[in-house]
């Protein structure tokens, strides 16, 4: 979804200036459109008052927000203790060769983001993947990829 | 008042007052990298870590960064003992680490006998500590143009999206203030360039040498009463202003301006 700038004013507006509701500001806009959108961060400054230096700040602290455009799909491999023992790391490899794209990145057609996190909190259904906020528990090799495409 | 004691010597020191400004205050070294008088107290940088303790206390101590600690009745302040040595000398081998190219690091360094890094160093290290002093005082300013980017290892003091920052005024207060001369500056051609922004460079009207930047101009002008041609003329044209002026009450002054 291209950003635009009456629907960010429009998220923004919901909150009218309170500025403490700059992390709740960013989230919505993450929902609205899978990513922060520049102009997002410059309306949010504005429009709560805040510094832009400051929302930026907080833009880039979280590990949650992105500033730049995501895929359709966001797949997170469990990358914590317990995931990374039970294989993590084949997985990740069985999707990274699959989709083509690295931890981090996105793919060229937009479809797919690959991220990699520490511990989404299930550590007994061990190793997990996470689709668009769905968790997928003792995740198997060979099932990893059907899984996210 | 209350009174505190600063390695066996008996100190007066005020209320909410914090011990290392009492230590400056007695001409007692510690060493302090991101503390500053234009700043509140940040207490990241450590090295101010002094060992405290109190009568009553049993012979227990604790160590503190001064800069933080207030000032309480009683107090038993140590600033050279071993263990606070100890840490000074452990925190100077981190930041040795981690500004292997800095000159104020080295020095501070071989001062508390660190003479090398037990740590691998940082490769490409610009030398920046994170005492966040520059993000501080240009909150202080009001201006806010800079702030920590990131988090973590990748964590940066940088301007937004990396551009020329929009609330950046050029004066250079972040520049000057870091401890250890990270932030760079270009004065060229009436043109100032810092965090890739360029500034118009006010020249005097009278000798016509590079002042400050427009923008900061400005900015003091809208937040003080200063006459509107204030910044028109440097402090050196202005000294000599005066000096003229005052020359016509004692004799000689004029030679003595020129």
């Amino acid at each position: 979804m291209t950003p635009d700038v009456k629907q960010i004013q429009k998220i923004i507006d919901q909150h009218h200036g309170d500025k403490s509701a700059l992390i709740t500001v960013l989230q919505d806009l993450q929902r609205k459109f899978n990513y922060i959108p520049p102009e997002g961060v410059t309306a949010t400054a504005k429009a709560l008052d805040v510094p832009l230096s400051k929302v930026y700040s907080v833009a880039t602290f979280y590990s949650t927000f992105s500033l730049v455009p995501r895929g359709e799909k966001i797949i997170r491999i469990c990358q914590g203790t317990a995931c990374h023992i039970k294989g993590a790391d084949l997985i990740q490899e069985q999707i990274e060769a699959g989709l083509n794209i690295k931890a981090g990145e996105t793919s060229s057609d937009m479809k797919y983001t690959l991220e990699v996190v520490n511990c989404v909190g299930v550590c007994a259904m061990a190793p997990a993947v996470l689709v668009n906020d769905k968790m997928h528990g003792n995740v198997r090799c060979e099932k990893a990829l059907k899984l996210v495409k | 008042m209350v009174l505190i004691q600063i390695n066996g010597k008996m100190v007066k020191a005020h209320e909410g007052e914090m011990v290392l400004s009492v230590l400056r205050r007695e001409g007692i070294e510690v060493p302090a990298l991101c503390d500053h008088q234009a700043l509140e107290p940040g207490g990241s940088c450590r090295l101010c870590m002094v060992e405290i303790t109190k009568a009553d206390w049993d012979g227990w101590t604790k160590n503190v960064t001064s800069c933080l600690y207030p000032v309480e009745e009683g107090l038993i302040v140590s600033t050279h003992s071993e263990g606070v040595l100890e840490i000074r000398r452990n925190i100077l081998d981190m930041l040795l680490a981690r500004c292997p190219n800095s000159d104020v690091i080295q020095k501070l360094a071989e001062e508390h006998g660190v003479m090398k890094t037990s740590f691998d160093t940082l490769p490409d290290s610009d030398n920046c500590i994170m005492c966040y002093a520059c993000t501080r005082v240009c909150e202080v300013l009001g201006k806010s143009a800079i702030s920590a980017v990131m988090r973590g290892h990748k964590k940066v003091i940088a301007s937004p999206f990396g551009d020329a920052p929009p609330d950046c005024i050029g004066c250079l207060s972040c520049a000057h203030i870091c401890p250890t001369n990270v932030i760079l500056w270009k004065d060229e051609n009436g043109k100032r360039t810092i965090w890739n922004k360029s500034f118009d460079l006010i020249t005097c009207k009278k000798c016509g040498k590079e002042t400050i930047s427009r923008e900061f101009a400005d900015y003091l002008l809208e937040q003080r009463d200063i006459p509107a041609d204030y910044f028109e003329t440097c402090d050196d044209c202005k000294r000599m202003e005066l000096a003229f002026k005052m020359g016509g009450l004692v004799d000689g002054a004029e030679e003595v301006a020129i």
